[in-house]
């Protein structure tokens, strides 16, 4: 819910620029815990399958809610996982929206999930506050002792969790067989939108481009040699996609609070940015104030000390700290101040 | 009292979420609710209906054919298949699928699950090996 907050961010929701890493840790954990929670989730379900099959199917109404409150539950969850899963993959075989659906459907399964813990807390409590009794591993009722099921589940939960952890943490990456990411990519960095899907390069290679910034006061229009000619920040700032790869890589450019001082403005308001590209729902972005603000906030012109590939965002991008990677907009046409 | 008054809170919250969930959901068109409705029913049927049954008709064969200090060690082995199975269905075969990117889905999935599934077996024999030299050498 954070992550979809973040992305697109409510009227009452604030998420601040530093520290720069914290979206890359939280949509890390977001996707690593969800593919951990696969295994935990079919062990679970197979400990309780059993219970499907108990007499009477329906009963009395108290217990046919409960029912369709674990068959919410289920579907909400299995839902959950197996959507996300095919999303970092970029696999839709489906006719909904993935983001706003996943959003929904995760207000479902906590949903469910409470009126659970409600229907089963005095089950819990009895539970937890029974004596521990010692589970012998032969003859036991079951055939497979409770430890060996808690062990063998935390097993499979850690070895998902490895096979796609390296994609967002560096060390990992050798491990991470599965990971839709290898972390290749062109100046050492993944893309998610190219050149080519956007159909920019006819105009992000034009000798004549220009980079307009209106401000309240007019228009300003700057060429990529004097974006270059401007004063120059250089940061290590990581870009986190919301599929939840991620890697960090140095950014030069100009600040955007520069580039609005520059044209005239005052870099205390929200700020659109627009891109050369037509179509996708991420052509264009606002940076908050508090992005606009922050002197990390870039627009840049150099990736690891070379100009911006076509499929980084040449001739200018913006590279904000702490901001989801769809958010951080390429090619860019227009910066708008927007009035407060 | 408390353990009441927690469980009324906790069912209100939930059927609170899930409606608030359910409104959001119904906001998108009637061929996306349709898709929606036949991922969410299709998990709980092809969990229920097809892979659950097969998991406990290959346990009770695992009951039937592995010695008793096999059990173990094998259905960890299995549940890790599981998962890296579970984890490889939407990569596998699908290297370069996004033409226009080679930067996505751009390892050799069948080699990395191949070499894990080799990785997660060798471990398990390998408990096996040393179960039975501790049952022979007495030492459990």
């Amino acid at each position: 819910m954070l992550s979809h907050w973040i992305q697109h961010p409510p009227g009452w929701f604030v998420w601040p620029a530093h520290p720069v890493w914290l979206y890359r840790v939280t949509q890390g954990l977001h996707v690593i815990s969800g593919v951990a929670a696969i295994p935990l989730l079919l062990v679970k379900l197979w400990a309780v399958y059993p219970k499907l099959f108990e007499r009477p199917m329906l009963g009395s109404p108290v217990r046919m809610i409960e029912r369709v409150s674990i068959a919410v539950l289920v579907g909400a969850v299995i839902f959950q996982l197996a959507t996300g899963l095919l999303n970092i993959a970029q696999f839709y075989p489906w006719k909904f929206f993935f983001t706003t659906t996943h959003y929904a459907m995760a207000y479902v399964a906590i949903g469910a999930l409470a009126v659970h813990l409600g229907v089963k807390l005095p089950v819990i409590r009895d539970a937890l506050s029974a004596p521990l009794k010692e589970e012998p591993e032969f003859g036991a009722p079951s055939p497979l002792a409770r430890r060996t099921v808690l062990i063998g589940a935390g097993l499979a939960s850690g070895t998902a969790a490895l096979a796609m952890a390296g994609q967002t943490v560096p060390y990992l990456r050798w491990l991470a067989v599965l990971s839709p990411r290898s972390g290749a990519g062109p100046q050492g960095l993944p893309v998610n939108r190219t050149a080519a899907a956007a159909g920019i390069e006819p105009m992000a290679n034009d000798p004549n481009y220009v980079l307009t910034v209106r401000v309240p006061s007019g228009e300003r229009t700057f060429s990529r040699a004097q974006l270059a000619a401007m004063p120059q920040t250089t940061a290590q700032l990581p870009i986190a996609c919301v599929e939840g790869w991620s890697a960090s890589a140095q950014w030069s450019g100009v600040s955007l609070r520069e580039l609005i001082w520059q044209a005239g403005g005052s870099a205390d308001t929200d700020v659109r940015v627009v891109s050369l590209e037509r179509s996708g729902i991420y052509g264009s972005s606002v940076v908050p104030a508090l992005h606009t603000r922050d002197a990390l906030t870039l627009i840049a012109l150099e990736l690891n000390g070379a100009p911006l590939n076509l499929d980084h965002g040449y001739p200018c991008r913006l590279i904000a700290p702490n901001r989801p990677g769809v958010l951080q907009t390429k090619w860019l046409s227009r910066v708008e101040v927007v009035d407060p | 009292m408390i353990v009441r008054s927690l469980r009324i809170l906790l069912v209100c919250i939930g059927i609170w979420s899930a409606w608030f969930g359910l409104t959001l959901l119904f906001k998108t068109g009637t061929p996306e609710l349709r898709s929606i409705g036949v991922w969410f029913a299709g998990g709980i049927l092809l969990h229920d209906g097809v892979f659950a049954p097969l998991s406990i008709a290959i346990g009770l064969g695992g009951r039937w054919w592995l010695p008793r200090n096999w059990w173990a060690p094998t259905a960890c082995g299995a549940v890790c298949t599981v998962a890296l199975l579970a984890l490889a269905a939407p990569v596998i075969a699908r290297e370069g699928a996004i033409a226009d990117n080679p930067t996505v889905l751009d390892r050799p999935y069948a080699l990395g699950l191949a070499i894990a599934l080799v990785a997660v077996w060798a471990l398990v024999s390998a408990v096996i090996f040393r179960r039975r030299r501790q049952l022979q050498t007495g030492h459990r």
